[in-house]
């Protein structure tokens, strides 16, 4: 051993930390998550105390040391598969319509929001209020509309949320890639309900 | 970086959702930021992509979290380690 050390001197061993400690941190995104996945604050309270009690059953396969909001919501997204597989069945998504790559600036440039200095994607989002934004979300086929929560909600990494639903990370992608498309699309339509062209062309 | 190792707009498109998550690996999201600088076009397409992610993240996570959440999840965790019994 002595001078033949190739790898680093072990780091001493931190006090492991308890379930609640490790929690807390993370307790107020995972009822964001939630609410945006339920829709509902009473929904989405029962679904976090579900998944805090199931976590804290499970603590002793927690590794210490180890990412512990990606194991706890790995807990919560099971708890609310487990839930909803009581309630309505999903569309299958090779049934789905495509949306076009870059709908929102194709569909702004066309209505002439692109001028020099103008930001048109602020304009557009501009008029779209924070529960349009997530009832957009929310039309999303099930299995998009997890990924785009987990992706907008908490800064997972396309890998942290591959390990979080147990999917491969080109699933994610894909998945991500693709509810984006249609997220946009239903976008437009709020803003444009909501007046963005033809607020603009009475400027003209 | 030489004119050969340059991605053209195809090819810059094509990663365009990748590099706006950043999860191009490091030698793809300099190629991709080496044509941006040289391409105005897809400079403005990256920019509006990434400015309708930021302002939907952001009204996304406005969100009220209700008072008293944690205390209530510890005392139902209090009750299950009650339940348990005192060696868990």
């Amino acid at each position: 051993m002595d001078g033949t050390a190739v790898s680093a001197p072990a780091a001493p061993a931190a006090p492991p930390e308890d379930f609640e400690s490790l929690l807390a941190p993370v307790v107020e995104r995972a009822y964001g998550t939630a609410l945006r996945l339920t829709g509902e604050a009473a929904d989405a309270e029962d679904l976090v105390q579900e998944a805090a009690l199931r976590a804290f059953q499970a603590f002793h396969q927690y590794r210490q040391g180890t990412n512990f909001r990606a194991w706890f919501f790995r807990i919560l997204l099971n708890c609310f598969y487990a839930s909803r597989r009581k309630k309505r069945p999903e569309t299958s998504l090779e049934a789905l319509e495509e949306a076009p790559p870059l709908y929102l600036y194709s569909r702004t440039a066309e209505a002439g929001l692109h001028a020099p200095g103008r930001d048109p994607a602020r304009e557009v989002l501009d008029r779209i209020a924070g529960e349009d934004a997530a009832r957009a979300v929310a039309s999303l086929p099930e299995e998009f509309r997890v990924v785009a929560t987990l992706y907008f909600m908490d800064d997972f990494s396309y890998q942290e949320i591959a390990g979080v639903l147990d999917v491969p990370v080109g699933t994610v992608r894909s998945r991500l890639h693709r509810g984006r498309k249609l997220l946009q699309k239903a976008l437009w339509e709020v803003a444009t309900d909501a007046g963005l062209v033809a607020a603009r062309s009475e400027d003209a | 970086m030489s004119a050969s190792d340059q991605y053209d707009c195809h090819e810059a498109f094509r990663r365009l959702d990748d590099y706006v998550d950043r999860e191009l690996p490091p030698e793809q999201m300099e190629r991709v930021q080496a044509h941006l600088e040289i391409c105005a076009i897809c400079a403005a397409e990256v920019r509006f992509e990434a400015t309708v992610l930021d302002e939907l993240r952001g009204k996304l996570r406005r969100i009220g979290v209700p008072g008293g959440l944690m205390e209530r999840i510890s005392a139902r965790i209090a009750q299950a380690r009650a339940a348990e019994g005192p060696t868990g």
